[in-house]
């Protein structure tokens, strides 16, 4: 009798414990303290901030701050940075763009675009392709080979590197991706739903975000302008779909609230301008370059004052705008203080030495250096240049000329609308100092066009927002590639650094990408760095496949 | 006290007062013979039931008082008893045999199964609790140093309620917790010391995410009353361990409690000690510089100006620490029947430490029961409760000891306040600039926890027959801990702009487990078999709130409102108004076979079956094998056991076990990205792979036990063998490819090897004198064996605790290693030195300079009797394993090591001039002529690796205990005390050692720090004090 109920007890009580057991495991899996899922819709406003530079200071802003160097849109305003020298840091700097893409839009956008598939919202998942195929091309031309195929698997800890070719196929993949799932309509694809994600870049316009993605395809055409398989018709083709009008630009825009990280990275409040260590050069000004192609001493464009000059860069106490030379430094550039152009947050260098006061407010800043400032990531005017550079290279000069003149109308709209804040009085653009200057610059007839008028006037266009863009645009042209047609190089009067103002270790070449970033893969994947041939000293002078026939 | 122990001895004379029986008693007497025939001395005689005792004179021989029918025990150590009833006459002969002895050893092992040790093919050490609750910590693990072989603890510091870290046979997780399981009566206690880290705030830790450094905060099982202690078992290897699964992959701690004999009588125990503590071992400073640069005076506290001359130089560091004073008051009664018994313990200790302000209490409380129902049925239930507070002064860098060493020697440290009582800067107008005096230090920088922990239990027996039982041990732990740490506004690790800090967490721990066992025993003619099933089921569930804050309203208020509501950082789940989790379960089923034959061979297979929350349900469960083997060669080979050898035994064991990461550390997470423009969330740093797959763990061990001369000699040796595989790194930096910064991965491999042998011998024996010597020497190698080919170094990062050098870990090397800055070297190994300075040129590089595991170590007990007295002391000799010795460092860049003290001297670095040809067959000898009084940067640019002490050796005298057992003639006119003993006991007496700082027990961080930790980092760390213990111990 005993022994029965001792049995029936031990079968009873083994059978509860069983069917219990995993359930009850299985209840405290899921991490309670914080979320390993979340909404789609809260997941876009930080990969889109990341594309400018989100609240860690993360995005391509940051890097354009040294890149700005190497096209002579900025140089740092005292003596010696790597970056004048087109050199690099071992280090972290100038290498946000990695960690943009990788990790602060990386596995955000890689989950956004999985679960926005999984809940039917396509809008979301074709503005995360769309996204993520411009951040692929922007860290494909920044480094040139990158990490492709394996890129976000979670369970690897070293990584092969890809030609540039897979990335650029991924990229033309991803854009067609986006554009089928942007065209998608019914299920739970919404405009007012994918506005909250995107309130500060397309606000839910699915449009614009396709005229966004077939920019980028315009992009990807047109960065292929030295290969064999170079194709005008395509990019005049994407061109002709993507934004042409200012209205459609993509811009990342900022709250600008009492939280600096809401506040555009140029901006005072966040006061990212006011590096003076050689290390991190990022109290920069205009560069001499950008400056005599606004102030008419350019020989492309002689005497010719560009209206859009007051808008862009800054003026001296004399009341002209001058630049800064590379590596020089901004004493030994304008030895004459009164000639030294303002800091971008508008003070005065008419000091003995180099001021990088950050004001307490941006009350005496312009352009994208404001802290609401929206940034343009891809620009109607740079759509029409690459539309017009592409139908000139294809001997179709008419619509070359007549896309020339379109981008440098949308061109001075752009600031005259978006960026008309704290002009000085007198400077402003009117339609007859931009009808004057662009009479002069855009010739009557194709005869008068050629590649540096083209290029010279994106690159006035793409000043400070466009920095990589332009870098791209200049190591295709190989800095200093010359015109056929003017035997002049198409980047006129470009003095590319030498000597002692060029970095050692480029051994008398020029920068063509930048190095990898230090903390992710000099440290950490150092041996397929070796593989690639990326630990020698002159790496960052290897052309781009992109650049090269 | 008096009072006490007065009302005590009352209590014993009214109630339980029994005139012994005197009837028809009659004397019997006879002499007592071992194996060998010859006689045995001490052996001790009772008649069962009653207090009639006596014992053998040197001849063997005994008399005492006895009825008919009555029965003789006998008892000798090592032989066990033998029983002789009474008859007619009045002879009473009895040879004693050892046989006799192996029936009644028994020793608890997993599941608090008893096993007779012959069967076990793995080591075990037993320690008995009287002996640990002799040596007077009031933490019981400290005193498992030096007695159990292979066991290592690492301690804190001196201070009051320090926390320690246990290691058994080396760290076996690089970046794991490798602390072994506690066990107490067959059921999981809690061990955990706060971890200070939270992860941004996402896991447990404080709102501040500290790196266990500046402070320190008790390891729980400190919470046990080491009165309640009969015995510990440690179980060392994973196969004693793998039917505690993974979480007893570094071992398991088996304690088993006290229980009241069912004897028909109440005994009351009473003991009490008091101790006073004096600190005698702090690093040495000097004091003969004035603060300054380069010999030009300055109002800074580097003492690098011109030599006092005729000032007052104060005694700083003597001034500052007190004579400790501590009393602990144990009480215990028992009482037991035939079916039923009761123990209750209570017991109070009080700490005043010889550091201002630090003080550590504890109240214990336990009851425990164990009853018979029916014929089959013993329940044994128990409950405890303690209370702890623990008012500590920060540590490290943060901490008094430092500024202490530091401190100018013409400022009297006394004189620390102003007049309205605020502190009084020295040298800058700011106080926030200014080091904070030590006594301010502790005073205004204020650091408490305070924790109410139950612990109850319930174990139940059913033996149904003979060849079946079934056994469940049932344990719940829970308790809440209350803590803060509170800055002062004016302190110097805080900005003006923050007036003040304070943490405060809430941590609360409720922990369940069961298990559940049937066994099956069978016996066919030689054979013995047994089958055991069985079922565990653990529920670990920790809550925490911390928040932190700035602008403090008021200096005595340490609750959490005191801090300004704009200026608090929280816990993740604050936003959701919970607690922050961290919760596991998990079930077990597990099954054991053993076989023996003629109980001289044994063979056992154990296997777990594992189903764990912390991975995802597609690789939840995992199951792990052991098997072992034991001989017992002198019962198989005929002839071999005899008058030299009794006994000879080998064994072997193989394992393999898993070790779990911690809970969602497969899980990434998002954090909360309300500081950008659009709000939202985005993914947190951390890649937690989810693909994560338990640590594999693969151990084999080999031993052998020998006896000889009547097991007066006893020798146990083990070599193991253990490598641990797929290891779990978290927070593991890699290609940000992966999406994230820092990653969770199996990475690496290692390897544990060491020798352990126990020997013990019974040097004099016999009436009058006692002396036993026992010996425990264990020798590690550890190394690491992989490491991914991207990774040239690995570190802990706690351990990072000042300057560069660090716990870091290479290819090749040991897990033990410290990576620091050095010296640049040519090919031959000489000094570089610069040509420009000739100071030497630094390798700026983490490289390994140091091996913190040491050579060997080796823990030496005596125990002696004579007539009424025993003594005994235990030596604890460490020989090699390098140090970190940081506080050096510290006090060197800063002109206060006796080092710098002849800087005026000039002098010429021995080295070669980095002048290109330092490589060549004719280097350059330095010549450079350097005076440090005037280029200071001779000292503060020494680098680590001229700090890392290499090979330090110590020889302590852990503790000294003597004591005397009043005889009969005092207890008697005592009435109802049974017996009464006095004690004094002293700790840490003798320090012998070549290590140049204070004490080379050092840690550089909390034992809640994971992976190796940082024992063998000195970086502002108290010695161990010198402790007298007198106490009084009565039964009644």
């Amino acid at each position: 009798m005993k022994n029965k109920i001792f049995k029936y007890f031990l079968v009873s009580t083994t059978a509860i414990l069983l069917c219990s057991c995993s359930k009850k495991i299985d209840d405290v899996y899921q991490n309670p303290n914080a979320p390993t899922r979340v909404p789609v819709e809260a997941l876009l406003p930080h990969i889109i901030a990341s594309m400018a530079a989100n609240a860690e200071g993360h995005g391509t802003m940051n890097d354009i701050r040294y890149v700005g160097a190497y096209v002579q849109n900025f140089q740092y305003a005292a003596s010696l940075s790597v970056f004048d020298e087109m050199g690099y840091n071992n280090s972290d700097v100038a290498q946000s763009t990695w960690r943009m893409h990788y990790y602060d839009i990386g596995q955000n956008n890689v989950m956004m675009i999985r679960w926005a598939e999984e809940e039917k919202k396509w809008d979301y998942a074709g503005v995360g392709q769309a996204i993520f195929a411009w951040s692929w091309l922007t860290l494909v031309d920044y480094y040139g080979e990158v990490i492709v195929k394996e890129a976000f698997n979670t369970d690897q800890i070293t990584f092969k590197y890809d030609t540039e070719e897979t990335a650029y196929n991924l990229v033309r993949d991803l854009c067609f991706q986006s554009l089928e799932n942007l065209n998608k309509t019914g299920d739970n694809v919404s405009q007012a739903n994918l506005a909250k994600g995107d309130q500060y870049f397309y606000n839910g316009d699915a449009g614009k975000w396709k005229k966004f993605v077939y920019s980028v395809l315009a992009r990807y055409y047109n960065h292929q302008s030295n290969k064999a398989t170079y194709k005008a018709d395509s990019v005049i083709y994407y061109a002709n779909l993507a934004i042409t009008n200012n209205a459609d630009n993509a811009m990342v825009k900022f709250a600008a609230t009492a939280i600096s990280g809401t506040n555009s990275f140029f901006g005072t409040f966040r006061g990212n301008l006011a590096g003076a260590s050689t290390a991190s050069p990022t109290a920069i000004r205009q560069g001499a370059y950008i400056a005599n192609l606004e102030n008419g001493t350019n020989t492309a464009f002689s005497g010719e004052q560009d209206p859009r000059a007051w808008y862009l860069l800054r003026g001296n106490t004399a009341g002209t705008i001058k630049g800064i030379l590379p590596n020089k430094g901004q004493i030994a550039s304008l030895p004459i203080a009164t000639d030294r152009p303002e800091s971008f947050y508008g003070v005065s260098q008419n000091s003995t030495s180099v001021v990088n006061t950050i004001p307490s407010t941006d009350a005496a800043c312009r352009f994208i250096f404001r802290n609401d400032a929206p940034f343009p990531i891809i620009t109607a005017s740079e759509v029409l240049f690459m539309k017009s550079e592409a139908a000139f290279r294809k001997g179709d000069k008419t619509l070359a000329l007549q896309a020339y003149t379109q981008a440098i109308d949308q061109s001075f709209d752009m600031l005259s609308t978006t960026f008309n804040v704290n002009i000085p009085v007198g400077k402003e653009i009117t339609a007859a100092n931009k009808m004057a200057y662009m009479s002069s610059i855009v010739p009557g007839s194709v005869a008068g066009l050629n590649l540096t008028k083209i290029m010279l006037q994106k690159y006035i266009h793409m000043f400070a927002h466009g920095v990589l863009e332009t870098w791209l645009d200049m190591r295709r042209y190989h800095y200093t590639d010359l015109d056929p047609l003017t035997g002049q190089q198409v980047y006129k009067d470009l003095v590319v650094p030498s000597g002692s103002d060029l970095f050692i270790d480029n051994a008398g070449k020029l920068v063509y990408r930048m190095r990898p970033r230090f903390n992710s893969e000099y440290v950490w994947n150092i041996l397929e760095l070796q593989r690639i041939g990326a630990t020698t000293n002159d790496y960052h002078t290897k052309p781009l496949w992109v650049v090269t026939p | 006290m008096r009072k006490i122990l007065l009302l005590m001895l009352l209590i014993g004379v009214g109630v339980f007062y029994t005139l012994p029986l005197m009837a028809q008693d009659k004397t019997i007497s006879g002499i007592v013979t071992g194996t060998d025939g010859k006689p045995l001395a001490d052996v001790t005689v009772m008649v069962k039931g009653t207090r009639a005792a006596t014992k053998t004179n040197s001849s063997g021989s005994y008399t005492i008082m006895a009825r008919s029918g009555q029965v003789l025990v006998f008892s000798y150590v090592n032989y066990g008893k033998t029983e002789l009833t009474v008859g007619a006459g009045s002879q009473g002969d009895v040879k004693m045999t050892v046989a006799s002895q192996q029936l009644d050893e028994v020793v608890v092992v997993a599941m608090d199964i008893k096993r007779n040790p012959k069967e076990l093919g793995f080591s075990t050490q037993t320690v008995n609790g009287n002996e640990l609750k002799e040596s007077q910590n009031e933490n019981f693990v400290n005193a498992l140093q030096g007695r159990v072989a292979g066991l290592t603890v690492n301690q804190t510091g001196g201070a009051a309620g320090a926390s320690s870290q246990i290691v058994l046979r080396g760290f076996n997780s690089l970046a794991l917790d490798n602390s072994p399981l506690f066990v107490i009566d067959g059921v999981i206690a809690d061990n955990s010391t706060l971890n200070e880290t939270s992860n941004g705030g996402s896991q447990l830790g404080l709102a501040s995410d500290r790196a266990n450094r500046g402070n320190d905060y008790s390891n729980r099982i400190s919470d046990i009353n080491p009165n309640d202690i009969a015995s510990i078992t440690v179980l060392k290897g994973p196969e004693a361990t793998a039917l505690y699964g993974s979480q007893a992959s570094s071992g398991a701690i088996i304690i088993t409690t006290k229980k009241a004999k069912p004897n028909g009588k109440l005994g009351i125990t009473y003991d009490n000690a008091f101790r006073i503590q004096k600190l005698t071992r702090l690093p040495e400073v000097m004091n003969a510089y004035s603060g300054g640069t380069n010999l030009v005076p300055a109002a800074t506290f580097s003492a690098f100006g011109p030599r006092y001359t005729g000032e007052k130089i104060y005694d700083n560091l003597h001034n500052f620490f007190e004579t400790g004073f501590s009393q602990t008051h144990n009480l215990s009664l028992e009482y037991g029947k035939k079916n039923t018994s009761f123990r209750f313990s209570g017991s109070v200790f009080d700490q005043q430490a010889a550091i201002p302000t630090n003080t550590y209490k504890r109240y214990n409380l336990r009851l425990s029961n164990s009853t018979k129902i029916g014929k089959y049925i013993e329940i044994t239930p128990s409950i405890s409760f303690i209370n702890t507070v623990n008012d500590k002064p920060l540590r490290g860098a943060s901490g008094y000891l430092l500024n202490l060493l530091a401190w100018p020697g013409n400022d009297d440290i006394r004189d620390w306040s102003t007049a309205s009582g605020l502190k009084k800067p020295l040298f800058n107008a700011n106080p926030n600039a200014d080091l904070d005096n030590p006594f301010y230090n502790v005073y205004k920088n204020r650091s408490s926890d305070k924790t109410d922990r139950f612990l109850p239990s319930f174990g139940i027996d059913i033996n149904p027959t003979k060849w079946l039982s079934l056994t469940g041990r049932f344990g719940y732990d829970t308790y809440k801990t209350v803590g803060y740490t509170q800055y002062d506004s004016m302190s110097f690790y805080l900005t003006r702009a923050q007036k003040g800090q304070q943490d405060n967490y809430y941590r609360n721990y409720y922990g369940y487990n069961h298990t559940i066992n049937l066994t099956a025993k069978k016996t066919i003619g030689k054979f013995n078999g047994r089958l055991m099933v069985g079922n565990m089921w653990q529920d670990y569930e920790f809550q925490q709130w911390a928040v932190v804050g700035n602008n403090l309203k008021s200096y005595s208020n340490t609750d959490s409102n005191n801090t300004d509501p704009l200026t608090r950082v929280r816990l993740s789940n604050s936003t959701k108004n919970l607690p922050n989790y961290s919760i596991r379960r998990s079930a077990a089923y597990f099954g054991e076979a053993s076989i023996g034959w003629n109980s001289a061979i044994f063979l056992s297979y154990s296997h777990r079956f594992e189903e764990s929350s912390i991975f995802p349900k597609d690789f939840r469960k995992y199951n792990y094998p052991a098997a072992s083997v034991s001989i017992i060669v002198s019962d198989l080979v005929p002839g071999l056991k005899g008058k030299i050898l009794n006994f000879w035994k080998l064994r072997g064991s193989l394992a393999t076990t898993a070790r779990s990461s911690s809970p969602y550390a497969n899980q990434s997470v998002f954090n909360n990205v309300t500081t950008s423009s659009g709000g939202g969330f985005a993914y947190a740093f951390n890649n937690n792979n989810l693909y994560l797959n338990p640590e594999k763990q693969k151990t084999f061990e080999v031993g052998t036990e020998l006896r000889f001369n009547d097991n007066r000699v006893s020798v146990d040796a083990t070599y193991y063998n253990t490598k641990n595989s797929n290891l779990i790194v978290e927070g593991f930096r890699s290609s940000y490819a992966t999406g994230f910064v820092l990653n969770t991965l199996n990475v690496g491999a290692n390897k544990n090897e060491g020798v352990e042998v126990a020997l013990n011998i019974d040097l004099l024996k016999n009436s009058k004198f006692a002396w036993n010597t026992r010996f425990n020497f264990n020798k590690m190698w550890n190394k690491v064996t992989e490491l991914p080919s991207n990774v040239p170094e690995f570190y802990q990062s706690d351990t990072w605790t000042y300057a560069n050098a660090r716990g870091g870990l290479v290819l090749g090397g040991a897990t033990t290693t410290i990576t620091s800055y050095g010296y640049a070297r040519n090919n031959n190994g000489d000094l570089l030195i610069s040509t420009t300075t000739g100071l030497p040129v630094l390798d700026n590089n983490f490289r390994v300079r140091g091996d913190r595991n040491p050579d060997f170590t080796l823990g030496w007990l005596n125990s002696m009797s004579y007539k009424n007295w025993k003594l005994s002391f235990l030596w604890d000799l460490k020989v090699g394993g390098d140090i970190f010795n940081a506080t050096e460092r510290y006090l060197t860049t800063i002109g206060k090591s006796v080092r710098t003290y002849d800087r005026a001297m000039p002098r010429v670095i021995t080295g070669i001039l980095q002048d290109g040809l330092e490589n060549t067959a004719t280097p350059t000898r330095n010549n450079i002529s350097i005076t440090p009084a005037t280029n200071q940067s001779y000292y503060t640019t020494m680098p680590e690796e001229e700090f890392i002490q290499k090979d330090v050796n110590w020889f302590r005298l852990r503790d000294l205990s003597l004591n005397y057992t009043f005889g009969s003639n005092v207890t008697k006119s005592l009435k109802a005390v049974h017996s009464l003993s006095a004690f004094i006991t002293v700790n840490d007496l003798v320090l012998i050692t070549n290590y140049g700082g204070a004490d080379p027990q050092v840690n550089g961080n909390t034992a809640g720090s994971r992976g190796v930790g940082g024992f063998g980092f000195d970086f502002g760390n108290l010695g161990t004090p010198i402790s007298i213990n007198l106490g009084l111990k009565a039964s009644f």
